[in-house]
C-alpha cells in the first residue's frame, strides 16, 4: 500500500512537472485563439483529463512551433512580459496587446509573473528568464530598488530589457513606457474641481497604503487640490480587494451625507457589478461626483449608467503593444524612438466621460 | 428556608458559569465596542443601513469562520479556506455563465468543489497523516493556482438573477447572506451541540488518543470535519460572487487569516477541545464592527491597520486576565 501511494505521487509530480514546463512553451499558440473560444474549451473539461490532454496538445504545439519557426527566420526572438503580479486584473489588456503584436511581427512571448505583488518573487522570475536566455523583456517593477540588481544583471548579459507602467530608473534599463502617476492624480484632481466649482469635502479610496504608484497619484491629487476649496478626508483603504473596498464605499457614504465627491484611484471597487453599490449609484443621483483612476471593460458600465462621472485611465494596451514593439525593434537593431534622452515612452492617459463613452467601448478589449 | 438557599446557590452557579462562559464575556467585549460607537459615532453608526451593511460585511467571513472553527476544534487548522472561497466562486459562476448549466447546478458544481477541496484535505492528514498546516498550506496553493488558470485572471460576471439574489436580495428587509449565515448557525449549532458526531470531534480536540482507545473512529470524523469546513469557504465564495456579480480568481486572499482569528477571539482554542458555533460569529462581528468604525471616525486608512491589531490585543487580553486573573 506505501509503495502505491509513493509510486503515485512520484507520477503525480512527474506529470505536473511536465505540465507546467510544456504550459510556458503554449504561450505563442494562445496568442491565436479567441479568448472566448480558450474559456469555453477550458473549462468544459475536467481536471485531470484536462492536464493529460494539455500534455499532448502541449507536444503537438511544440511540434507546430517548430514547423512554423522555421518558415519564419525569427526563430531567435522571445520576450518575455513581467507584470507585477499574475493577480491584477489591470494587465490583463497589457497581454492581450502585446500577444496580438507578438502574432503580427511573428515573434514568440512569454507572460509569466509571480501569482502575488512581491519584489523577492519578482526577482526570481527575471532570473529564471535571464538562465533562459530570451532576447528581451519588458518588466513593471514591483519595487524600483530591488529590481534594480537584476535589471542590470540581464542587460549585462545582452538581454534588451524596458520597463512599463512602473519603473525602475536606476537601472539599466533600456527604456519606460507607462502613465506618469503623478499626471493620472494631478489630472483627476482638476476634473474634479471642474464638475464640484462649489467645492466639498472629497473621500478618497485607494488600494493597499504604501504602494508605491498608488502613492504618488495621491501626491498628485492633493498637490492639485492644495488651496483649492476641495476639503480632503483622511484617506480610506481597501486593499486592493473588490469586496472590502465596496464595503468601504458602502459604509463610508453612508457615514458622511454631506460628501460632495469619490476619487478611487484604482479600479477594485468598480470591478463589482455597479448594483452591488447601490449606496454609489445613490450618492451620485443626490448629486455627487465620482472620479475614478483606470479604464478599464468593467468601468464603462458605470460611466454609461451615470454613477462614475469621469474615468482617467491608463492605457495598458498600448504599453503593451509599444513596449513589446519598440523592444522588437532594438533587438533587430532597427531604428526606433526611446522618447529622447529620458528614455520615457510616456503612453498619455484616456479621458472616458459621457460624451466619449460610445467611442471608447468601440475600442476597449471586453473581459 | 432550605428552598431558598438552594435557588441562591443555582443563582449562584449560573452567574458563575456566566461569568466564566467566554462567549458571553466576548459578547460583552462586543457590546462595549457598539456603545462607544454608539456614543462616537451614534448618528452614523447605529442607522438601519450601516448596521445591516456591517452585518452584512462580516457574514462572509462569518460563514467561513463557523467551518474553520470546527477544524480548529479538532485540534488541526486550515489555511486553504481563503483559497477555496476563491475557487468555489470561479468555478460556481463559470458553471452558470460559460458553461450554461443554469443556477441550481452552478451552484451544487461550486459547492462540490469546496467540499471536493476540504474532502482532499481530510484524506491527506488522515490517510497521509501529513501535519494539518502543511496539507492545507499546499491545498492552499493549489486551489488559488487553478482558480487563475481556470479564469486566466479575468473576472466572471453575468451571474444569473436567481443566483445574485443570494447575495443582493432581501428577505423581509434583511439581506440573503445574513439570512445564510443564520441557516448556517442553526444547523452547524445542532450538529456541533447536540448530536453524537459532535460531542466526538470536542472529544478529538481534547484528547486524540483517548478518543481512538475509547472507539471513536477518529479518521472518520476529522475527513467529515475538513469537508464540512470546505463546503462552507464554497458556499461564503459563491455567496460573494454573488453580492459583488463578479467572481475573481483574487477573492479572499487573506482572508483564512481573517477566518482563524475570528475563531480564536471567539474564544476557542489552537490546541482545541474548545469552542463553539457562536464565537467564530462573534468575533467575525467584532472585527467588522472595528472596521466599520474606523471608516466612520475618518480614521486614516495608514491607520487602520495598527488600531484594528492594538484593539484585537487588548481586547483579548482584558478577556484573558479577568478569567485567568494574570
Amino acid at each position: 500500500m506505501k509503495k502505491l501511494v509513493s509510486i503515485v505521487l512520484c507520477l503525480i509530480l512527474l506529470v505536473g512537472i511536465v505540465v507546467s514546463c510544456s504550459k510556458k512553451e503554449e504561450k505563442a499558440e494562445e496568442t491565436e485563439k479567441a479568448k472566448e473560444t480558450e474559456k469555453a474549451e477550458e473549462t468544459e473539461k475536467a481536471k485531470e483529463t484536462e492536464k493529460a490532454e494539455e500534455t499532448e496538445k502541449a507536444k503537438e504545439t511544440e511540434k507546430a512551433e517548430e514547423a512554423t519557426e522555421d518558415k519564419s527566420g525569427d526563430e531567435e526572438i522571445v520576450i518575455a512580459v513581467v507584470p507585477k503580479a499574475l493577480d491584477n486584473a489591470v494587465f490583463l489588456d497589457t497581454k492581450q496587446a502585446a500577444e496580438e503584436k507578438a502574432a503580427e511581427l511573428g515573434f514568440s512571448l512569454i507572460w509569466t509573473a509571480s501569482q502575488k505583488s512581491d519584489a523577492a518573487e519578482q526577482v526570481n522570475v527575471i532570473e529564471g528568464l535571464i538562465e533562459k536566455k530570451v532576447d528581451g523583456m519588458l518588466i513593471s517593477c514591483n519595487d524600483a530598488d530591488a529590481l534594480k540588481d537584476v535589471i542590470d544583471r540581464a542587460v549585462d548579459a545582452g538581454i534588451v530589457v524596458a520597463t512599463f507602467d512602473s519603473d525602475s530608473p536606476e537601472s539599466k534599463r533600456n527604456f519606460y513606457i507607462g502613465t506618469n502617476n503623478y499626471t493620472l492624480g494631478e489630472v483627476s484632481a482638476q476634473k474634479m474641481m471642474e464638475y464640484l466649482p462649489d467645492g466639498g469635502k472629497i473621500a478618497i479610496l485607494t488600494g493597499v497604503p504604501g504602494m508605491p504608484n498608488l502613492e504618488t497619484r495621491i501626491e498628485g491629487f492633493t498637490d492639485t487640490a492644495a488651496g483649492s476649496n476641495l476639503e480632503i478626508l483622511p484617506v480610506q483603504a481597501g486593499d486592493c480587494d473588490t469586496q472590502k473596498s465596496v464595503d468601504v464605499i458602502t459604509q463610508f457614504t453612508l457615514a458622511n451625507p454631506d460628501l460632495a465627491g469619490w476619487w478611487l484611484v484604482g479600479v477594485w471597487p468598480t470591478l463589482a457589478d455597479p448594483e452591488a453599490i447601490p449606496e454609489l449609484a445613490n450618492f451620485s443621483d443626490k448629486g455627487g461626483v465620482t472620479v475614478s483612476v483606470d479604464a478599464v471593460w468593467p468601468q464603462l458600465a458605470y460611466v454609461e449608467r451615470g454613477i462614475i462621472d469621469v474615468l482617467v485611465g491608463q492605457d495598458f494596451s498600448a504599453m503593451g503593444s509599444q513596449g513589446v514593439d519598440a523592444l522588437y525593434k532594438l533587438i533587430k537593431n532597427e531604428e526606433v524612438d526611446l522618447g529622447g534622452d529620458e528614455k520615457y515612452i510616456d503612453t498619455g492617459y484616456i479621458l472616458v466621460d459621457e460624451n466619449n463613452i460610445e467611442e471608447i467601448k468601440a475600442v476597449t478589449p471586453e473581459w | 428556608m432550605k428552598t431558598q438557599s438552594q435557588s441562591k446557590d443555582k443563582h449562584i452557579n449560573f452567574l458563575k458559569k456566566l461569568r466564566e462562559s467566554a462567549t458571553i464575556r466576548i459578547a460583552l467585549i462586543l457590546l462595549v465596542l457598539c456603545v462607544f460607537l454608539a456614543i462616537a459615532e451614534g448618528k452614523a453608526f447605529l442607522t438601519n443601513e450601516n448596521l445591516l451593511s456591517v452585518f452584512r460585511q462580516f457574514s462572509f467571513i462569518g460563514i467561513m469562520a463557523i467551518g474553520e472553527c470546527l477544524v480548529i476544534i479538532t485540534g488541526g487548522i486550515d489555511l486553504s479556506v481563503g483559497s477555496i472561497f476563491a475557487f468555489s466562486g470561479v468555478i460556481g459562476s463559470l458553471a452558470m455563465t460559460s458553461w450554461g448549466l443554469g443556477f441550481i447546478l452552478g451552484l451544487i458544481v461550486g459547492l462540490v468543489a469546496g467540499a471536493g477541496f476540504g474532502l482532499i484535505n481530510g484524506l491527506l492528514i488522515t490517510k497521509l497523516k501529513l501535519p494539518p498546516f502543511i496539507a492545507t498550506l499546499g491545498t492552499m496553493s493549489i486551489a488559488r493556482g487553478l482558480s487563475y488558470a481556470v479564469t486566466k485572471g479575468y473576472p466572471v460576471s453575468d451571474m444569473p438573477d436567481a443566483f445574485k439574489f443570494i447575495g443582493q436580495g432581501h428577505i423581509l428587509g434583511i439581506p440573503a447572506p445574513i439570512i445564510l449565515l443564520i441557516i448556517v448557525t442553526i444547523i452547524i449549532g445542532i450538529f456541533l451541540h447536540l448530536t453524537i458526531t459532535g460531542r466526538r470531534i470536542f472529544a478529538i480536540g481534547g484528547n486524540e488518543e483517548a478518543s481512538r482507545v475509547s472507539g471513536i473512529s477518529v479518521k472518520k470524523e476529522k475527513i467529515l470535519v475538513y469537508t464540512l469546513c470546505g463546503l462552507l469557504a464554497g458556499l461564503a465564495g459563491l455567496a460573494t460572487a454573488a453580492r459583488l456579480n463578479v467572481a475573481q480568481s483574487t477573492a479572499g486572499a487573506g482572508s483564512e487569516m481573517d477566518a482563524i482569528a475570528a475563531v480564536i477571539i471567539g474564544g476557542a482554542s489552537l490546541s482545541g477541545g474548545v469552542g463553539n458555533v457562536a464565537g467564530p460569529i462573534l468575533g467575525a462581528a467584532i472585527m467588522g464592527v472595528l472596521r466599520n468604525g474606523l471608516v466612520l471616525m475618518s480614521v486614516s486608512a495608514y491607520w487602520q491597520q495598527t488600531v484594528i491589531g492594538i484593539v484585537i490585543i487588548v481586547a483579548v487580553t482584558i478577556d484573558k486576565m479577568r478569567y485567568e486573573k494574570l
